[in-house]
């Protein structure tokens, strides 16, 4: 009988197996699902509407629909417990009245340990969704402190940290200065006479330069 | 002591009552800082207490100095700056007087009380144009207005054209500012007819075609922003574009329509559109350049932007370059600026390789041009004349066209000269003015130029190459400039091949075939077929020098380090090379010395150049109303306008009737045919333009009624004896509800806005989190910008990993401009990532070596990778500051108000100089060195003093304070390319 029922049966994939996300089967039809790429999907019960790790779990909300319906994000939240590390709320904010609404669930949030991502667009909800199982055992490195970089991307962030000064500036720069500490060391006349600098360029560059990091009060 | 005018004396009559608050409207160059000054001086005393509000420092220098010259010396204007310390400040405050104080530090110290507000006489604001419902103007006259309502407040502005934004925009500045009353100052309000006349017609207009290439450039300029406009038209045909048209792109302004128009579809609109109105405002700067730049430094500016244009940050070749760039009238535009520094004849390989004899060559030649008194008298075309100086590389011939306008100056020169002359048995000593000659240019940089032109002018030249000296050494500087871009250009590609060896880049150097010699930038291919051909000539046709110079390593006075083992790809390297060998040690010095080089006058404030009759000619850069002074102070008989300039030309109206019986001639030079006129009229219109709809405004204004102040009692009353808390079981909590705020964040405008909804804002120096809601709630607020680069930076990780260790809540605030739209900016770059990736796989091998950019991770993959880091950190998505503030307060409303004294010591054990000022652009400069991390950074501050002094330190004392890797880390980033000696 096992074995016949094994045959019958659709090949049930465990929900928790890790690879895939786990999609509440009320988030059928939803135009999101189509734009979760390069991850599987499958479908189980859930108290959330996706289980995208395995301490993950997604609520979804269309603003509309908040309009219609404001009591079903509170019963949804009720259900989701304390279920969950990271608790996301996945906000489609598809009106244009969208003010007070996001006020309101940033507070509910707030108490729910919920926390809150807004997409425009079905793509951006749907690459929400497949990011966050992508990067479920991801180490922070790529939004940690500087990562090594090549010389030309270095000079170029530090320099333009600098308000007005832009990518040609650099350029201007780096060929006629050469590197920071020439640049450190050049007079406001000789800045001045670079292409493109003008006066208020230059006392930027100088207030950076040359100025003290702070008063003595 | 400049004199007041009768129009003058009628505005101060109205204003200067200390009982009234108004905005005063006025013209520019019509003497606002007269005014201004002359109000300071009427109202300085011991007894009062003024405060200057929104001047920029040179404006503060200036009028401080003019009221020293009115007689209000002792204390006259005092400086409050961000170095001035807190003690200092309540001192200055208490004993009263004129105080100058930027608009932030006043909202702090209003705020801690320190500034004490309900003793302040008056507040004179600068700049009222600026003063916006979000603006720290208005915060200011709210903060002052709440505790002082007696005080006066005086508001000025002299840019009418900026007063646009919004349905009634003077009725909104009057009602940030809460003032009643506007007196608009126009050219042509009565009193300034009655007092200037109604005339404009005492300049001479001297007018000067371009040269012909120029016109060619101008003309081919005007066409790509033609055309870029159209294609900004035509991707985005939803808007309202009817303004944008090539006289408006003129202006700076016009960036801000386009954006103004823009903003609430910028998400929506693509990359392309966002280029395009890039594009229009370097094609501005262009055209401006073209003008005033000569004809070498607006070759070097074109060359610069292509290379930054057609490099991606990687530093692979861009896909998507500016579309003006690809047109034919681009084209046109770097060909005819190279043509007007210098044409490339081909040389055959087979020539001379001597270089030696090569020069006694010339220098036959030259003796027999002398002789033949050829010299001069071929000015147009290249030539082997007597000047070819021993340092030009073969190929290259000079062309040097010079800016038409410089002949005109030594012209203008002349006659004002024989003027004098003749002037001279008219004049008794007694007469007003002197013989001095001013001539006022755009900017600093063409002052300079010209000085220089003055000074080495050779008059007995024909027309046109009066300044043929200057502009050679000018074009000397150019060639070592350009092989530097070369090298550059090279170490972008390290993968250039390197096989050939020492043989035969020693070959090279020591032949310097000029036939590549052409365009700086070439695409790869282009390089590669010029490498391959290189190659070929060293393999065949070898000069018989070459082994003998093979043996010869190079010496040491040769700086060819960076270009050793690599191929000469173009001919900036060639030129180079050529230098080397030409001319060791004249070229070595000019590569230490750096721009020192090229030495101009040191000292730019004042350029005296004497020309040979006894006449000083003084070259000034326009600027705001200190002009005037200088004016008064000169004396000046004679002014030549280089650029025309509106506001100038009414100071000289002022100045004029303020010398009455001074005979005062004006000369205006301006290119036919140019934008420059047409920028001049299309200015003079638009300030009239500005002014009627101003005077019309203030026809139908309805006064805006000055809102009564909250009274504190009756507000948090109602608010603590609310039934919803708790039913009144809990204990009534009269302090009032309030925000911690970090210091930097009194440059946005969302502490103004807090404040406006009736919470109390501390200001102190917090070092974890910008606001402090609860004991609990610690905000870091970031707008997009914002976002990105301290995502990139990797400081948004390290606040984030601090605000989770020391509170329980942690949140980042994202928030939007109000206007701007509600979205994340890169939903366009999320779909060709996934393209990239998917649809064409046959593509991936190209992006294979671009990956660094195809594959840059989105800010959205980052806040998720953010969430998944920090699971405690929320987000709060704002729309606007207003949203923020609703926020804020629903955050705030039952529960307990945070403690300053506790915020400010929360992370702060390391640093000893709490609550000191910083100097946040440093900071910020600092922080991007590599091996400063956010946890040395405040240490690294405490040992140096400023980013220079950082950069002067020996490797030895950065390793000292950075410890070894990171040191030589940054140590080696500093003097990156400096020669290991």
């Amino acid at each position: 009988m096992s074995s016949k029922n094994s045959v019958q049966r659709p090949p049930v994939v465990q929900p928790n197996t890790g690879n895939n996300i786990i999609v509440n089967p009320v988030q059928r039809g939803n135009p999101i699902l189509e734009c979760v790429r390069n991850v599987g999907k499958e479908f189980g019960e859930i108290v959330v509407d996706y289980q995208v790790g395995r301490t993950t779990g997604v609520l979804f909300l269309s603003l509309r629909y908040h309009r219609l319906h404001p009591e079903y994000i509170h019963q949804r939240i009720e259900k989701m417990g304390l279920a969950f590390t990271l608790r996301i709320l996945l906000l489609m904010c598809d009106v244009s009245e969208h003010q007070d609404p996001i006020r309101e669930l940033t507070k509910i949030c707030l108490i729910n340990n919920i926390t809150i991502l807004v997409a425009w667009t079905p793509e951006e909800a749907g690459f929400y969704l497949s990011t966050l199982k992508q990067f479920e055992h991801k180490p922070p490195d790529m939004i940690k402190e500087r990562q090594d970089k090549d010389y030309q991307s270095m000079l170029r962030t530090s320099l333009t940290s600098i308000s007005k000064v832009n990518k040609t500036d650099v350029e201007t720069l780096q060929t006629s200065l050469g590197n920071i500490a020439n640049v450190a060391k050049a007079s406001s006349e000789q800045l001045q006479n670079l292409p493109g600098f003008g006066q208020v360029k230059v006392r930027r560059l100088k207030d950076a330069f040359e100025k003290p990091f702070r008063n003595n009060a | 002591m400049s004199m007041l005018l009768a129009f003058h004396k009628n505005i101060l009559e109205k204003i200067h009552d200390p009982s009234t608050n108004e905005l005063l409207l006025l013209a520019r160059g019509l003497g606002m800082r007269r005014i201004i000054c002359k109000l300071l001086q009427i109202y300085d005393s011991p007894q009062s207490l003024i405060l200057l509000v929104g001047a920029s420092p040179e404006e503060e220098s200036a009028i401080g100095e003019e009221l020293g010259i009115m007689g209000c010396k002792k204390p006259g204007l005092r400086i409050v700056g961000f170095e001035t310390g807190k003690k200092d400040r309540q001192d200055l405050y208490k004993k009263g007087g004129l105080i100058s104080i930027t608009s932030q530090i006043l909202t702090v110290d209003m705020l801690t009380s320190e500034m004490p507000t309900h003793l302040i006489t008056g507040i004179l604001i600068l700049h009222a144009e600026r003063a916006t419902p979000t603006s720290p103007e208005a915060f200011i006259v709210r903060l002052y207005r709440e505790k002082n309502k007696s005080g006066f407040l005086k508001a000025f502005s002299d840019q009418p054209e900026h007063i646009i934004s919004g349905m009634s925009p003077l009725r909104t500045i009057m009602k940030e500012l809460q003032l009643r009353t506007v007196h608009i100052y126009p050219r042509f309000h009565q009193e300034v007819i009655d007092t200037l006349g109604r005339d404009r017609s005492s300049v001479l207009q001297l007018a000067i075609d371009m040269t012909e290439y120029m016109t060619e450039i101008h003309g081919a300029i005007v066409q790509c922003m033609t055309t870029t406009l159209s294609e900004l038209k035509r991707s985005n045909t939803s808007l309202d574009l009817d303004d944008l048209n090539v006289e408006n792109a003129y202006f700076r302004s016009f960036d801000m329509i386009v954006r103004r128009q823009l903003d609430t579809v910028w998400h929506k609109v693509g990359p392309r559109t966002k280029q395009l109105v890039n594009d229009l405002a370097t094609l501005r700067r262009l055209l401006n350049y073209l003008l005033s730049y000569d004809a070498l430094a607006f070759h070097a500016y074109l060359e610069t932007l292509i290379a930054s244009n057609t490099v991606n940050d990687a530093g692979n070749a861009r896909q998507n370059q500016s579309p003006w760039m690809l047109t034919d009238a681009a084209n046109i535009i770097f060909q005819y600026a190279k043509r007007r520094c210098y044409t490339v004849t081909k040389v055959a390989p087979t020539v001379n390789p001597q270089p030696i004899h090569d020069v006694d060559d010339e220098d036959a030649w030259a003796a027999l041009d002398e002789m033949e008194g050829m010299a001069a008298k071929r000015p147009a075309f290249p030539q082997r004349a007597a000047q070819r100086p021993k340092w030009l590389p073969d190929g290259i011939e000079p062309v040097l066209e010079e800016l038409p306008k410089w002949s005109l100056v030594a012209a203008a020169l002349q006659e004002i000269e024989e003027e004098m002359i003749r002037r001279e048995s008219q004049l008794s000593s007694r007469d007003p003015g002197t013989n001095t000659v001013l001539i006022m240019t755009s900017s600093l940089r063409t002052s300079q130029s010209l000085n220089e032109f003055l000074s080495s002018m050779n008059s007995d030249s024909p027309p046109g190459t009066e300044g043929r000296k200057m502009m050679e050494s000018k074009l000397r500087t150019y060639f070592w400039w350009k092989s530097r871009l070369g090298e550059r250009k090279q170490e972008n590609k390290p993968q250039g091949s390197t096989h050939g060896g020492p043989n035969q880049n020693q070959n090279q150097r020591n032949n310097p075939t000029s036939s590549e010699l052409g365009e700086a930038l070439k695409k790869k291919d282009r390089e590669k077929q010029a490498r391959a051909a290189s190659r070929r000539r060293t393999r065949g046709g070898g000069p018989p020098n070459a082994g003998a110079s093979r043996d010869n390593p190079p010496s040491a006075g040769v700086p060819s380090g960076p270009t050793d083992g690599k191929g000469p790809a173009d001919d900036s390297d060639t030129i180079a090379e050529f230098l080397a060998t030409q001319d060791g040690d004249l070229f070595l010095t000019s590569v230490n010395g750096g721009l020192s080089q090229i030495d101009f006058a040191s000292d730019f404030d004042a350029f005296y150049g004497l020309l040979p009759a006894e006449q000083t000619v003084l070259i000034r850069a326009y600027s705001d109303d200190t002009d005037e002074l200088m004016l008064a102070e000169v004396q000046p008989r004679y002014i030549i306008m280089f650029e025309p300039n509106l506001d100038f030309v009414r100071r000289v109206e002022v100045y004029k009737k303020s010398n009455p019986g001074l005979g005062v001639r004006v000369y205006l030079l301006v290119y036919n045919f140019s934008c420059e006129e047409a920028k001049y009229l299309a200015g003079v219109r638009r300030e009239k333009d500005a002014f009627e709809r101003l005077i019309r405004e203030r026809g139908s204004m309805l006064m805006p009624i000055l809102e009564e102040r909250r009274s504190e009692s009756t507000d948090s009353l109602i608010k603590t004896i609310s039934s919803r808390i708790a039913g009144g079981r809990k204990e009534i909590n009269t302090e009032p509800s309030r925000v911690i705020v970090d210091m930097r964040e009194f440059r946005s405008s969302l502490p103004s806005l807090l404040h406006a909804s009736n919470l109390l804002v501390v200001p102190v120096t917090l070092t974890v989190g910008d606001y402090i809601l609860t004991p609990d709630i610690c905000v870091e607020r970031k707008s997009i910008p914002d976002l990105v680069s301290s995502f990139n930076s990797g400081r948004l990780y390290t606040q984030c990993e601090l605000m989770s260790v020391h509170y329980k809540q942690p949140i980042l605030l994202i928030e939007w401009e109000e206007h701007k739209s509600f979205s994340l900016d890169t939903v366009a770059d999320v779909k060709s990532y996934a393209k990239a990736s998917n649809k064409y796989p046959p593509k991936k091998q190209a992006a294979a070596n671009t990956d660094a950019n195809v594959s840059a991770p989105t800010i959205q993959s980052k806040l998720v990778l953010l969430t998944l880091t920090f699971p405690r950190v929320r987000i709060i998505w704002s729309s606007s500051p207003y949203a923020t503030a609703q926020i804020f307060n629903d955050l705030k409303s039952n529960n307990p108000e945070p403690d300053p004294l506790k915020a400010i010591t929360v992370g702060a054990e390391e640093d000893p100089e709490v609550g000191a000022g910083v100097n946040t652009a440093a900071e910020e400069l600092l922080r991007t060195f590599p091996g400063i991390t956010s946890k040395n950074v405040k240490h690294v501050m405490n040992k140096v003093k400023s980013v220079r002094e950082l950069c002067e330190l020996s490797l030895p004392a950065v390793q000292e304070i950075l410890g070894v890797q990171p040191g030589k880390a940054c140590y080696e980033f500093i003097h990156h390319g400096e020669s290991k000696r």
